[in-house]
């Protein structure tokens, strides 16, 4: 355990006693110098500046890792912030479309509305609920029936123009006859000239407007409504526009009318409650 | 290669001390990585190197701390000397020894930073031996942790690579 003592050293103590006393010196300066504004010795920044990288190297370190982790922080924030602005793009596009529908729905009802209005007639509005315009009978189902009022008869329109009249009624729901169905038989006008005819559906998409002479002034983008002859569609409603006015074999023009209205859009409808001519007046023959 | 181990632990408690200076500011105050470095390199017996080493050590300590110049550099080579002649007197080894060593190395410390702080500036610390008991301990404990970790890496007893070979 003990080390012999020649092998201690002697010198080492009096280097040591040398070195405190420097180091007293030292101190002593330097807490002088402190109090006259000079805090820091040339031997004290010497050792500073020597030593200064493993400071620095490690202060860029912690902010390089505190910049890491708050970039992680930050994307995870960034993260979480676009999932739920996705979530409520999403919520608001739908509302949007919601919007929109509501706000078609509106200017189409406005329309029919104001549309209504202008009909002496009792008028009711009507929801379409099928629609079978591709087929040989044109006809839609709307969601009113004899219950509510409906009967047969009673003329369709919308805001565009005529749709058909109604042909069958249960208690809750309505089969219509289109214009452009085949059996489909309307008194007409040229709105122009005020010229008579009868407008039959040909199963397409356009009508036919028959017992025009030939000789009548009737031409292409004259504009047709109901004649109010018939004892069924009152006047003036907007069928469609002339697309085309030809001489026929016979006496009479071919003539084709475009319908105002889109079969294949309507949604709601008006139906116009019209005044019944009693089945006497029109068989009676005299 | 002592030199070049005593450089390397010189670089690591300056690097210590910049984290808990940058991170926890007053953790200085209750544990101290310089005095491990210059306890365990004086355990060597070397008592040269030891003043030697005190002397670096407290150096780098000052020039980074709001201290008097020279006052870490006074109370290190104060512990290095006492250490490293206790050392060349009693061949002292393993983990407790050092500890022991530490352990005295730290209230040395303390105290004559005490002392030259009252002398030289007249200022009393407050709160010392509450300090002197923090400080001791935590210095205590991770400085045994690292004299054990050392004993797992090093091939020989950690205090046998800071003795000299043949005495000065």
């Amino acid at each position: 355990m003990a080390v012999p003592t020649d092998v201690i050293p002697r010198r080492p103590t009096l280097l040591f006693i040398v070195v405190l006393s420097l180091l007293f010196v030292l101190m002593s300066f330097s807490s002088q110098t402190r109090y006259i504004g000079e805090t820091r010795t040339m031997f004290e920044r010497t050792v500073m500046t020597v030593f200064s990288p493993v400071p620095k190297f490690v202060n860029w370190i912690g902010g390089t890792a505190q910049d890491m982790h708050h970039g992680y922080l930050d994307m995870r924030r960034a993260v979480n912030e676009n999932l739920e602005l996705r979530r409520k793009v999403a919520s608001l596009t739908t509302e949007n479309l919601k919007l929109r529908q509501s706000e078609g729905d509106l200017k189409r009802l406005r329309a029919l509305l104001a549309y209504s209005e202008q009909f002496d007639m009792q008028t009711s509005m009507a929801q379409t609920i099928m629609l079978d315009t591709a087929g040989r009978f044109k006809s839609i189902i709307i969601d009113q029936g004899s219950g509510d009022g409906v009967q047969v008869n009673d003329v369709i329109a919308n805001a565009n123009g005529l749709i058909g009249r109604v042909v069958l009624t249960t208690d809750d729901l309505a089969k219509v006859q289109l214009v452009t169905d085949n059996n489909s038989a309307v008194g007409t006008l040229v709105e122009r000239t005020r010229r008579q005819g009868v407008l039959r559906g040909n199963g397409s998409t356009s009508v036919q407007l028959f017992d025009i002479p030939a000789l009548a002034d009737v031409q292409p983008g004259d504009r047709v409504l109901t004649a109010g002859i018939d004892g069924i569609y009152p006047r003036g409603i907007p069928i469609g526009t002339i697309v085309r006015a030809e001489p026929g074999q016979s006496l009479f023009k071919n003539i084709v009318v475009k319908p105002s209205v889109d079969f294949g859009t309507i949604e709601e409808v008006i139906v116009i409650h019209t005044r019944k001519i009693s089945p006497a007046i029109v068989r009676y023959a005299p | 290669m002592r030199w070049l181990r005593f450089a390397i632990g010189l670089l690591i408690a300056l690097t210590l001390h910049s984290l808990l200076d940058s991170f926890y500011p007053n953790a200085l105050a209750f544990f101290n990585p310089y005095i491990i470095l210059v306890a365990y390199y004086s355990m060597g017996g070397n008592i040269l190197g030891a003043i030697l080493a005190g002397v670096l050590a407290g150096f780098v300590q000052d020039a980074f701390s709001n201290a008097m110049f020279g006052l870490h550099a006074f109370s290190l080579t104060v512990c290095a000397y006492v250490v490293a002649y206790i050392n060349s007197r009693l061949s002292l080894r393993g983990t407790l020894a050092f500890g022991a060593c530490l352990g005295g190395a730290v209230i040395v410390n303390e105290l004559v930073i005490y002392v030259l702080v009252n002398i030289l500036v007249r200022q009393r610390i407050e709160m010392f031996e509450q300090t002197v008991l923090v400080k001791t301990i935590f210095t205590l404990l991770f400085g045994m942790l690292v004299y054990q970790l050392l004993t797992l890496f090093l091939r020989e007893e950690p205090i046998e690579a800071t003795r000299q070979r043949s005495a000065w």
